[in-house]
């Protein structure tokens, strides 16, 4: 085989693979950021109590 | 879920087919005469990238269509044709490159100003032109339809493209498969690596669309609470 088809079988394969992987990754962060916190993410307050900015006043 | 369960089976089954397209390609299916350096291997994977090319262009102008149409205007065939372009984007890039590196052995050069090639080189700055104009910032309705607009627009070099390999008998060769007279130019194992190629890169297609689709939905979400915060925070401090 010459290195013209290696080269275009690694490009091609090698793109899809990478922006495959960029799009599972994306996504996972979105829903982790939109995820609600774990309930001992707030020190033990139960989940339903906890606010972010309720008690300011 | 069952969405995430489809998905994950759809994209199993894409890289299984993948890996039989390239094991069959460049390990079991015989040499060509008259492709130096068993070039023609090539053919395995090159063909298949402008199919879904061609799907993935198809698929945005569709959506750009249902979502100007007013009784189908929903922003999911907004964001169903984002993603589309995009993944067509990709794999038009992908077309350009394994053409090019086929070409430099065939033709002895990287480029050549030939019709199919220029249409392609042109689909391709259409529709980075396309993608960029959705991040224009805006109302989300006027972002939306002005996109799909440009869609449609894009869309124009699209049959030039396909038709141009029968239309110029130029430099690149004739189609593999003639469309019309329904005669392919490959036979046995050839044939056959091809077929799988051009089904488990649709597949591909279809999954990378669908995560695709999925990122920009939540991202959609992400920026109506990151609105409906703001406007709670403004009316918070307005109160005080």
């Amino acid at each position: 085989m010459s290195g013209y088809i290696e080269a275009g079988y690694v490009i091609v394969f090698g793109s899809l693979g990478t922006y495959a992987l960029s799009l599972v990754t994306r996504e996972r962060a979105a829903r982790r950021r939109q995820a609600p916190p774990p309930p001992d993410a707030t020190s033990g307050v139960p989940s339903g109590q906890a606010s972010s900015g309720g008690e300011r006043s | 879920m069952r969405a995430d369960r489809a998905l994950r089976i759809l994209g199993l089954a894409a890289l299984a087919g993948m890996v039989a397209t390239v094991w069959l390609g460049l390990f079991v299916t015989p040499n060509a005469v008259g492709y130096p350096d068993g070039t023609v291997r090539l053919l395995y994977i090159h063909p298949p990238l402008a199919w879904v090319m061609f799907i993935a262009y198809g698929m945005a102008t569709l959506s750009s269509l249902l979502y100007l149409w007013p009784r189908t205007r929903h922003v999911r065939f907004d964001r169903l044709a984002g993603a589309s372009a995009e993944v067509g984007v990709v794999f038009t890039g992908l077309t350009l490159v394994s053409g090019s590196i086929w070409g430099r052995p065939t033709w002895g050069v990287w480029w050549t100003w030939d019709p199919l090639l220029t249409t392609t080189a042109l689909l391709f700055v259409l529709y980075l032109g396309y993608l960029a104009l959705r991040n224009v910032p805006g109302e989300p309705e006027t972002v939306a339809r002005r996109a799909a607009i440009a869609g449609l627009v894009a869309f124009l070099d699209v049959p030039i493209v396909f038709f141009a390999v029968s239309w110029w008998r130029s430099l690149h060769q004739g189609p593999t498969i003639d469309l019309a007279t329904r005669h392919s130019y490959v036979h046995g194992s050839m044939a056959w690596t091809l077929l799988l190629g051009f089904v488990s890169f649709t597949l591909t297609y279809v999954w990378l669309m669908a995560h695709r689709y999925r990122l920009a939905a939540l991202r959609d979400r992400e920026n109506d609470e990151g609105l409906g915060a703001a406007i709670a925070d403004r009316w918070a401090e307005a109160v005080r």
